[in-house]
């Protein structure tokens, strides 16, 4: 039984750290409908961008989430200015390519960079744990947990309560109404893009104190990110939060009763049945939406 | 600095075509290929592997090279299987080498010794571990550093030998997780874990397989504790190394010994990542490195200071002393066959005896009729102040075993 329950602590834990870098993900494909395959480079980036700060001017992860998440929302935005834009009305396998291109020049570019060596910041009081009742619980993943709240908590008050919050939804919605209202489209495109990567730079410095990066650290959570969008409904913000939290649990608990290698197995059996019998994943808008 | 080129080339070329030139070019040269991924993602251990055969050609050539020929080499880089084959080819047919020596990684090796077999060129392989390599039934492929199997076969048995005796327990009464990830290299060399295990008559209580990018490796731990693990065997990369490390201290989990495996387990960036109290006492095997005992490793001590004359800086990783070794081993031989034929040549390699302990690894060598080197062993390696020391067999021991991991 105490095994259990901290099976489950762990996977709730986990899947807020799915949640964050998911929510960016699905920022970008809910609103720009851009697929966006370097998203895993992003986290390379702001990670690689922590690491430096942590390096050469003694900033604790967490203190460098504000120049890291200023930084990945600059990068997103030019990404999405001078490389989506021009092809947004081109075939959605062009957008495609260019992302994955993208990815494959930031990978290689931190090769040539940094090389295939690991780099990590000092140990911090991130790394340790505190023990709540008999479990045990990873300091650095309680503040990811609660950055995660934080975060899906202030794009909803900033969707439903701002005026550019309106706009985005608008876009979001119809494309072509939102145009006839005087909304800046492109502009909406590139702040929407840019808060998507915005959100992953924050999960970066989150992610910094407990995994060492390589240039291929991307491809460690980007795959689940993408099963957690579509089992979220694509475009659904709560929904990607709580599909993290569900993959996070199963990921945990299969880990452990099951065996460590067929876990995602499992959560891709899981994946494939949502798939059949609720397309739209679990928080979709009903057919036509996804 | 150009006008200086010219100088000298002119000079060269002069020397060059001059009737008087010395005894050592009118006897010519001996070629061969140096083959190595000296780009992309393999090439940082490439080229340290490289440098250990570049400092054994430069002793040789100041020694006189083989039967007063100098030795000349030819690089290819070999990124990928695929232009490892291309190089292969390229060294063979039109530079005409008259052997290969490599190449660090098994895949690559894998590939390009199809072609030198073809061809009738021998390749010494000095560095890349897998078993196929010298399973295949080819002549013409001879292979001094140890294998996989040799890697696994030393991991049990220093459980047999040496903690079990630390800890003052009987084997059988210990309780041993082999955990591995699940790519070709985890599977390899946990199945033959798992084999010699079970020869030894070892209680193997838990076979635990993860994806190498695996993002969290808790479910594994709390298995090994629930279980009562003893004594882990772990066979990774760098990354789930760290991550395990820092999530067995996270959960609270003390085995009595965590034993590992190769670049994973060897690298200071491994153990800096780690931090130096938490891979406390962690048990490492591998290719011999370079804080053992100099009297079972003669010539290691003058290794380094070559090295460190040469590039700079101290040894990268073991990977360029494993190399310098062969390379020595091999040029003998070719200096005992007194002719590049490679029949002479694998004649000559079936006849090389050395006894263990007196290269700078600290091997001997004899060659199967697979071309497979019988007196190769791995050192068993401890991390004992952010340092790793050898500590087993005894011989080549500059430190004594401790028990235990991590500080806390």
């Amino acid at each position: 039984m105490d095994v259990l329950i901290q099976l489950v602590l762990n996977g709730i834990l986990l899947g807020s750290m799915y949640a964050i870098i998911s929510v960016g993900l699905t920022l970008i494909f809910g609103i720009v409908r851009v697929v966006n395959f370097a998203h895993g480079e992003f986290l390379m980036v702001g990670m690689y961008a922590a690491y430096l700060l942590a390096a050469k001017f003694g900033l604790h992860p967490y203190a460098s989430a504000i120049p890291v998440v200023l930084l990945l929302f600059a990068l997103g935005a030019l990404v999405q200015r001078f490389l989506i834009q021009p092809l947004l009305s081109a075939d959605e396998h062009i957008q495609i390519f260019a992302t994955v291109g993208l990815s494959t020049a930031l990978v290689n570019l931190a090769l040539l960079l940094f090389g295939a060596d690991l780099y990590s910041v000092p140990p911090s009081a991130a790394q340790g744990s505190v023990q709540v009742a008999g479990f045990t619980l990873v300091k650095g993943q309680i503040v990811m947990f609660v950055c995660a709240l934080a975060l899906v908590a202030g794009l909803h008050l900033f969707m439903q309560s701002t005026a550019l919050g309106r706009a985005i939804r608008a876009t979001a919605q119809n494309r072509n109404a939102a145009l006839l209202m005087g909304v800046k489209v492109d502009k909406i495109y590139v702040i929407a893009f840019g808060m998507g990567a915005a959100c992953v730079g924050l999960a970066s410095a989150l992610v910094m104190p407990l995994y060492p990066v390589t240039p291929t650290i991307g491809t460690y959570f980007v795959l689940t990110a993408f099963v957690v969008v579509v089992l979220g409904g694509m475009r659904s913000m709560y929904g990607a939060f709580f599909g993290a939290m569900i993959i996070g649990l199963v990921d945990s608990l299969s880990g452990y009763y099951i065996a460590p290698d067929l876990k995602e197995v499992v959560y891709f059996a899981l994946f494939l049945l949502i798939l059949i019998f609720k397309p739209t994943g679990l928080f979709g808008l009903g057919r036509g939406t996804e | 600095m150009k006008s200086f080129a010219r100088a000298a080339l002119a000079a060269a070329l002069l020397v060059a075509a001059s009737p008087f030139a010395g005894p050592a070019a009118a006897q010519g040269t001996i070629k061969f290929g140096a083959l190595y991924p000296f780009s992309g993602g393999l090439a940082l251990l490439g080229d340290e592997s490289f440098r250990g055969f570049e400092l054994a050609v430069e002793e040789r050539n100041a020694a006189g090279g083989i039967d007063g020929k100098k030795i000349e080499y030819i690089k290819g880089d070999a990124v990928d299987p695929n232009q490892a084959v291309g190089e292969a080819r390229r060294l063979t047919s039109v530079d005409k080498v008259s052997a290969i020596f490599g190449t660090y990684s098994s895949s690559l090796s894998l590939a390009a010794t199809q072609v030198t077999e073809l061809a009738g060129v021998p390749y010494f392989e000095l560095g890349a571990v897998s078993d196929p390599i010298t399973e295949r039934g080819f002549k013409y492929v001879f292979r001094t550093n140890a294998t996989a199997r040799d890697f696994a076969v030393r991991m049990v048995d220093s459980v047999i030998e040496a903690i079990a005796p630390a800890l003052g327990v009987k084997p059988a009464d210990l309780k041993v997780g082999i955990i591995h990830e699940d790519s070709l290299y985890g599977q390899t060399v946990s199945g033959y874990q798992k084999t010699r295990a079970k020869e030894k008559g070892l209680n193997v209580v838990e076979v635990l397989p993860y994806s190498a990018k695996s993002v969290d490796l808790t479910p594994v731990i709390l298995r090994l504790k629930s279980a009562g693990v003893d004594v882990v065997l772990q066979t990774s990369y760098q990354n789930d190394t760290v991550l395990f490390f820092r999530q067995m201290k996270d959960q609270g989990y003390k085995p009595k010994a965590v034993m590992g495996a190769g670049g994973g387990y060897s690298t200071r960036d491994t153990m800096m990542a780690v931090g130096a109290e938490n891979m406390e006492g962690a048990l490492d095997v591998d290719f011999t490195q370079y804080n053992t005992n100099p009297k079972a490793t003669p010539g290691l001590t003058e290794f380094v200071g070559k090295y460190k004359a040469k590039y700079g800086i101290d040894p990268r990783s073991g990977h360029s002393l494993a190399n310098y070794m062969g390379a020595k081993v091999f040029f003998d031989a070719i200096a005992a066959a007194k002719s590049t034929d490679a029949d002479k040549v694998r004649a000559a390699v079936m006849k090389v005896d050395i006894p263990v302990g007196e290269t700078a690894t600290g091997w001997g060598a004899k060659f199967s009729e697979q071309g497979q080197n019988t007196r190769a062993q791995p050192f068993l390696m401890q991390w004992q102040g952010g340092n790793l020391v050898t500590v087993f067999p005894e011989a080549a021991a500059v430190a004594k075993m401790k028990v235990g991991v991590g500080a806390n």
